[in-house]
């Protein structure tokens, strides 16, 4: 008997949370990758780039998280337990890079929510979107992750 | 290890992008990635868990193999390139897994004074099974 999940998740906005990118945390996230970039590693060469520090490697948005909150909220909202999750689909959107030192707002909102059964059984797709800001308000990147529980 | 940066005026239609492998894969870099990304689902941790969970046992994050794809774009186009990157995690990357990562152009365009590659990008493991499908657009200097 397959579960359920809370459909009437869909549409709700998360509260929005700060992040302040640690240039620690970016050499911690291309190790962690094995992406030895000097773009990314080496502060020398970070300084004397277009955009005067490191940057972050382009997947680096995923570590975006809200501290102040649980971080189970997603699962108790659909309902489901973790070891159902599976990541689907995942999309950045680049529109300016991130660096150490800046704070950022993120507010993600789940888009949608639906059912579909594939070749492994009836799974729910739960698709969020997040948009980071800076200070100004102005997009620096946009990220959308399908997240698939299976039911 | 080069770290490379190509033109516009340089890159045709069609062009393949160097592949990079990865692996075989081991659990410490689980551990270290799941530390790095905030992402502590036992599921690609414990054994036990991702068996009782019905997984078949331990997988990497599909992230960590989307990190992966992301390196091979900005090893051939220089880091700071990708505009936008989207994948599907099409299959599980297991323990002991070989990664190759590459990629084909498939469009280019100019606008504003900004040039834009197209590239489809995938990953398989040491079978050949794609495990990472998707797309990306790169910001592509000018020589002139």
């Amino acid at each position: 008997m397959p579960i359920a999940v809370n459909k009437a998740i869909g549409g709700k906005e998360y509260p929005p949370f700060p992040v302040t990118v640690e240039r620690g945390r970016i050499k911690d996230f291309a190790r962690a990758v094995g992406d030895l970039n000097p773009f990314y590693m080496d502060d020398a060469v970070g300084a004397a780039s277009p955009w005067g520090d490191v940057i972050a490697p382009p997947t680096f948005g995923i570590s975006f998280r809200d501290e102040a909150a649980d971080s189970s909220a997603l699962l108790r909202d659909l309902g489901v337990d973790i070891s159902r999750l599976l990541h689907g689909e995942q999309e950045f959107e680049i529109h300016r890079q991130l660096v150490p030192g800046e704070t950022y707002l993120c507010r993600t909102r789940v888009v949608d929510v639906y059912e579909k059964t594939g070749r492994s059984g009836p799974m729910a797709f739960v698709v969020r979107e997040t948009a980071v800001t800076d200070r100004a308000g102005e997009i620096v990147v946009s990220m959308r992750q399908v997240t698939v529980v299976r039911l | 290890m080069e770290y490379g940066r190509v033109y516009f005026e340089d890159v045709q239609v069609g062009d393949a992008l160097p592949p990079l492998t990865k692996g075989p894969l081991q659990q410490i870099q689980l551990t270290r990635y799941a530390g790095a990304s905030l992402d502590f689902n036992p599921i690609h941790q414990d054994e036990e868990f991702a068996r009782a969970a019905g997984m078949g046992g331990v997988f990497a994050h599909g992230m960590l193999s989307m990190g992966w794809v992301g390196q091979a774009l900005t090893d051939w186009a220089g880091a700071g390139s990708v505009r936008k990157l989207g994948v599907r995690f099409a299959a599980l990357v297991r323990l002991k897994d070989t990664v190759t990562c590459t990629g084909r152009v498939i469009s280019k365009s100019e606008k504003d004074d900004v040039r834009l590659v197209d590239v489809e990008v995938w990953a398989e493991n040491q079978k050949g099974d794609k495990v990472v499908t998707g797309k990306a657009t790169l910001v592509l200097p000018s020589r002139a």
